[in-house]
């Protein structure tokens, strides 16, 4: 019973970082028609500024602050001046259906070696703002901990701030009208190229949050945060890639049953679970949970 | 009868071409030093895992990240023969063919139903989890893997024959005959049918072309050239391990394709040419610029990305294409 409760605590905090990776890969999905294999890069290019800031200054949040604007501005960048150029050139031809998927691969990997020419690949670690030390409950300490709490706070946080910000204001309704039917949004006066933009730089600031918090509780290498991507992508494909509310629900589901196969399984089968999570659900339910028969697009 | 009589004069052709081709590469193996001939048997493992993306993106239009895990499945397949029947070596490649076809038809009638980001997602996910299995049962060694001997050369080969010229040999000999069967393959009705359901699906099917069964065929056979791929792999560094076939190698292996221009089958070798070279120039530049280790790790990441971007951006369909296109416009403005 013990065990059970833990394994379901632990899971949700793994699954709600997950969220913000899925989170981010959705946001650029709906607004750009592409998944964003890059997205590994921008966050650990912002976690590194953000690991900078926080081991010189000592204080973690002031380095989270730092990751997220990092994020922000990397992933405005990478659609500003990369993605327009991208399409603008590789539009015909039989690399087209497969030009956005390789140039988000090139990015990844170029992202990738410019922090290893800066940083090297030894790994670092950030002093997590929390203790590590799991609670303990009578006698019995489990290893869910005050950092756990901590994660899980940070990203509700987040999430209520995204789903005010697209539910409640102006540039939330843009976001969602340029997404749902870009010419329609350009006819009603919006400028869809920039709304676009805006989009890539909210998931390059939740990527950073991500990577920030996922090297809270692990180390810090140019390859760390790989892991995170491929978790992050099932969950969107669970939740149907559109559903940002879908894309939640499938993180916390897969932190869940990842955990699940950790704790009862074995830790070499985690991977591979991913894995067969993703066949299961694209051959049972292809247009995710949050599906209302409506086809998918792509 | 005519056509008939046509098209095996051509294959005759080509196989004359291939036995040249074949007697010069051990021709220059026999000229150049020791590393040199182990960079070819490098260059002749990477034509043959290449191939095998083109045939599945270039040809069928499905993006594959994941022919690294393919490679694993050929790699252990041919080393538990080996170890375990104590077959002869042929029986082993053979073995990584039948093992990984099976998984990529497997894998390929889930892949059939996927397209673009999805199957892409897919296969990245297989990439990262399948060589991590190893360590989860002991047969397959854990971390360290296990060992892959094919023995030393045939005495009559002579005492100056070294290993490494060994493996350069079956290396070429396997991407030689592979490449051969290939582009047989991609020239017949498979590789039409394969290109008609790329550019528009719709059409295809009405045709009466069943695009699925297709799609797992080019699965099948893609998964088959990236096991013997795997397999030769596991010949040049004597050790199958999970270390060996990284989400790293499955980059590399599609960055080699597009740089090679996706859709042409002669593209490979300059593909796998670059991806062997480029190590050894970054090597170079690296210790002109003076850098530390972090430059000699990253710099040859840097050179490849980069390239990758600008031949997305600017010859998506590789460089033969923009050629054709060239003299193309030069004819039409005669």
């Amino acid at each position: 019973m013990q065990k059970l409760l833990e394994t379901v605590l632990i899971g949700i905090s793994t699954g709600s970082i997950y969220a913000l990776m899925s989170l981010a890969l959705v946001l650029v999905w709906r607004s750009t028609r592409v998944v964003n294999f890059a997205q590994a890069g921008q966050a650990t290019l912002s976690t590194y500024i953000g690991f900078e800031i926080a081991s010189r200054s000592e204080i973690f949040w002031l380095g989270l602050a730092f990751a997220i604007i990092a994020g922000a501005l990397v992933g405005a960048g990478v659609d500003y001046f990369f993605m327009r150029v991208l399409f603008k050139h590789a539009i015909s031809g039989p690399a087209a259906v497969v030009a956005p998927v390789i140039a988000t691969l090139g990015l990844l990997g170029l992202i990738r070696s410019i922090v290893g020419l800066i940083w090297g690949g030894e790994f670092k670690s950030i002093a997590a703002p929390a203790s590590k030390d799991g609670f303990t409950i009578g006698q019995t300490t489990i290893p869910f901990s005050a950092l756990n709490v901590l994660i899980i706070a940070t990203v509700s946080l987040i999430l209520i701030t995204l789903a005010i910000t697209f539910q409640r204001t102006n540039l939330g309704l843009s976001l969602r009208a340029s997404a749902y039917a870009p010419e329609i949004a350009q006819l009603a006066g919006i400028r869809t190229a920039r709304t676009r933009t805006i989009g890539w730089a909210i998931a390059g600031g939740v990527g950073g949050v991500a990577g920030m918090l996922v090297t809270s509780y692990n180390f810090l290498s140019p390859y760390s945060l790989d892991l995170l991507l491929v978790f992050g992508f099932i969950a969107a494909v669970i939740g149907g890639l559109e559903s940002m509310v879908g894309s939640v629900i499938g993180a916390l589901v897969l932190g869940i049953g990842l955990t699940f196969i950790l704790n009862y399984i074995g830790t070499s089968l985690v991977f591979i679970g991913g894995f067969v999570v993703l066949i299961v659900v694209l051959l049972v339910k292809p247009d995710g949970i949050m599906a209302r028969g409506k086809t998918r697009r792509a | 009868m005519e056509l008939w009589r046509e098209e095996r004069h051509a294959v005759r052709k080509k196989i004359a071409l291939f036995i040249l081709l074949g007697w010069l590469l051990l021709v220059i193996g026999d000229r150049v030093d020791e590393l040199r001939v182990y960079q070819g048997a490098q260059i002749a493992m990477y034509t043959i895992a290449l191939s095998s993306i083109v045939l599945l993106t270039g040809y069928s239009g499905q993006v594959s990240l994941g022919n690294g895990a393919m490679m694993a499945v050929g790699g252990y397949a041919a080393a538990l023969t080996l170890n375990n029947l104590g077959s002869p070596v042929w029986f082993a490649f053979l073995m990584a063919i039948f093992f990984s076809a099976l998984f990529g038809a497997l894998l390929g009638t889930a892949a059939a139903r996927l397209s673009g980001p999805y199957l892409a997602g897919t296969t990245l996910a297989l990439a990262v989890g399948l060589p991590a299995i190893a360590n989860q049962f002991s047969f397959l060694g854990g971390e360290p893997g296990i060992f892959f001997d094919v023995g030393l050369p045939a005495q009559s080969l002579g005492e100056e024959f070294t290993q490494y010229k060994w493996f350069f040999w079956i290396a070429t000999f396997i991407a030689l005959l592979s490449l051969f069967i290939t582009s047989n393959i991609l020239a017949s009705r498979f590789g039409r049918t394969w290109r008609a359901i790329r550019s528009n699906p719709l059409a295809a099917e009405l045709s009466g072309i069943h695009s699925s069964r297709m799609k797992i065929l080019a699965f099948t056979i893609s998964s088959a050239l990236a096991g013997l791929a795997g397999a030769v792999l596991a010949m040049t560094i004597s050790l199958v391990a999970p270390g060996a076939y990284t989400l790293t190698l499955s980059f590399a292996l599609v960055t080699g394709a597009v740089l090679a221009g996706v859709s042409s089958l002669p593209g490979v070798v300059l593909g796998a040419l670059i991806l062997v070279a480029i190590p050894e120039i970054a090597d170079v530049l690296a210790n002109r610029l003076g850098g530390g280790e972090n430059v000699s790790n990253y710099l040859p990441g840097l050179i490849v990305s980069i390239l990758l971007i600008l031949s997305v951006i600017f010859t998506p369909n590789g460089p033969g294409e923009n050629l054709r296109k060239h003299r193309h416009k030069k004819a039409s403005s005669h």
